[in-house]
């Protein structure tokens, strides 16, 4: 059985890379068999729970990612089992559904984001342009930093996903300090278990890709455990039912922000102009 | 170690940081953020000693210290007014907050905004507490001016003016609007 085999927030990619580049994969260890079983137990119990909960309405999107991920892992077991886990069809399979769970995952944390600030139609439209637009550097970014060979664009590709969901999740928990909106904490756990597995893929990806050797049983071993903790942390968070704090909000009139806006900041101009003045020293010191 | 694998750790720190930071919530932060009525008083509150501070900060107090009174007595004067210079700069930053809060409670509320004035508005905000804080370092280190602060004080009030009186135009402009609305209404239900 490949190293990073099972439920883990689609890290099968990594094993098929693994497989690739390293035909002889470590064999594994009775921890990482340990972890793999927990993920499934725990992965069941979080479905279970978003059912019994009925929290599955307001997280459909999540619902999705997490029973893919267990549908998953039961047919990355098959095929090893049908094929073994050296096979082109199992490489293959296991990175298209690496693409899948990526995706899901997208979509997943999309829906956190509207939890957070769909109920303020101004600024979720002000922070959609700004989150697609922080995706769009990240991936940029990536790109460039990247190493630039076809045997690891897949998982560089990967990699920079993953980047861009954690940084998607930073940059709108910043957006929600910045204008002081009240989060529930259920989307707020949601959010921050998205941030962890994300960041902690992304770190493992750039160790085995630099590393690859001597570190993979330890990366795959770590990345299994990120996602327990994750999954963890939205167990706890989903075992009661998810109250939404207020539908809508009442909105003012348009011309409010029209009109107070600029003349604030107009001010807040001002104010500055006036702090430059204070810094230039005229007078007797204290 | 090459270089984009530095950057790459500085980045996923960076991240760490702003999650961490973004968690983060001062007690304070969330006791004003529970009570609505911090908004309307506290951009009034410091504002209201104006007269008093500029009182304390006058020149010719200093001079006439400095005639009739020894050294000792000069130096404290002059550490207590640093104190009392430093608080009401704090004081200020907590007017600047709370006018900020209630601009940004506006931007929350409306149906849409332009992200060129929130732009404008994030800039101005880093600008501000970054010369804030070099003010505060320099008193700190008894390098800067005190009766200059007089300008600061008097443009934090003004504003906080300006927008009470701004918003109570608005009200009036909304209660017309309502009642034109409603008197259409009323048009088009007896046309019918």
């Amino acid at each position: 059985m490949p190293s990073t085999f099972g439920l883990s927030g689609g890290r099968i990619g990594t094993i098929g890379w693994q497989l690739r580049v390293c035909y002889d994969a470590p064999v594994i260890e009775e921890f990482q068999q340990v972890l793999w079983a927990l993920n499934t137990v725990t992965g069941t119990l979080l479905l279970v729970l978003l059912v019994v909960r009925k929290n599955y309405r307001a997280y459909s999107a999540f619902t999705f990612y997490i029973f893919f991920n267990l549908l998953l892992g039961i047919f990355v077991f098959v095929i090893y089992r049908l094929r073994g886990g050296a096979s082109m069809a199992y490489w293959r399979f296991a990175w298209g559904m690496q693409a899948v769970a990526v995706g899901a995952r997208a979509v997943a944390v999309a829906e956190v984001c509207r939890h957070f600030l769909s109920r303020f139609p101004g600024i979720w439209a002000l922070a959609k342009r700004l989150l697609l637009v922080c995706v769009g550097l990240v991936l940029a970014y990536s790109g460039l930093a990247a190493r630039h060979s076809w045997n690891l664009a897949v998982s560089g590709a990967d990699r920079a996903l993953e980047l861009s969901i954690a940084a998607v999740i930073v940059v709108l928990f910043l957006f929600t300090r910045y204008y002081d909106i009240p989060l529930e904490s259920t989307d707020q756990s949601v959010a921050v278990g998205f941030f962890l597995y994300s960041c902690f893929y992304a770190l493992d990806n750039t160790l085995l890709e630099r590393y690859l050797n001597s570190f993979a049983a330890l990366c795959s071993a770590l990345g299994m455990l990120a996602f327990f903790a994750s999954l963890s942390l939205w167990s706890w968070a989903l075992r009661k039912s998810r109250v939404p704090i207020s539908s809508e909000e009442v909105l003012l009139p348009m011309g409010v922000y029209q009109t107070l806006t600029p003349q604030i900041n107009l001010r807040l101009h001002s104010l500055n102009d006036q702090l430059c003045k204070i810094l230039k020293p005229e007078v007797p010191r204290l | 170690m090459s270089l984009s694998f530095i950057l790459f750790f500085g980045f996923i720190a960076v991240l760490l940081f702003g999650l961490g930071w973004a968690l983060w919530m001062p007690r304070l932060r969330s006791e004003l953020r529970r009570d609505p009525r911090s908004l309307e008083e506290s951009s009034r509150r410091h504002v209201a000693y104006l007269p008093q501070i500029r009182q304390a900060l006058s020149e010719v107090d200093h001079v006439f210290l400095s005639k009739k009174t020894s050294r000792e007595v000069q130096l404290r004067f002059r550490k207590e007014r640093r104190r009392v210079v430093l608080a009401y700069l704090s004081a200020l930053r907590g007017d600047f907050q709370s006018l900020l809060r209630m601009a940004r409670l506006i931007a929350l509320l409306s149906p849409e905004v332009a992200a060129v004035h929130e732009y404008e508005r994030l800039r101005l905000t880093a600008k501000f507490f970054w010369r804030y804080q070099m003010i505060r370092w320099k008193l700190l280190a008894g390098l800067a001016p005190v009766p200059q602060l007089d300008g600061l004080s008097d443009l934090v009030s003004s504003l906080s003016v300006r927008m009470e009186a701004a918003i109570k135009e608005l009200g009036e402009r909304a209660a017309i609007a309502a009642e034109l609305a409603s008197s259409l209404n009323r048009r088009g239900l007896d046309s019918i």
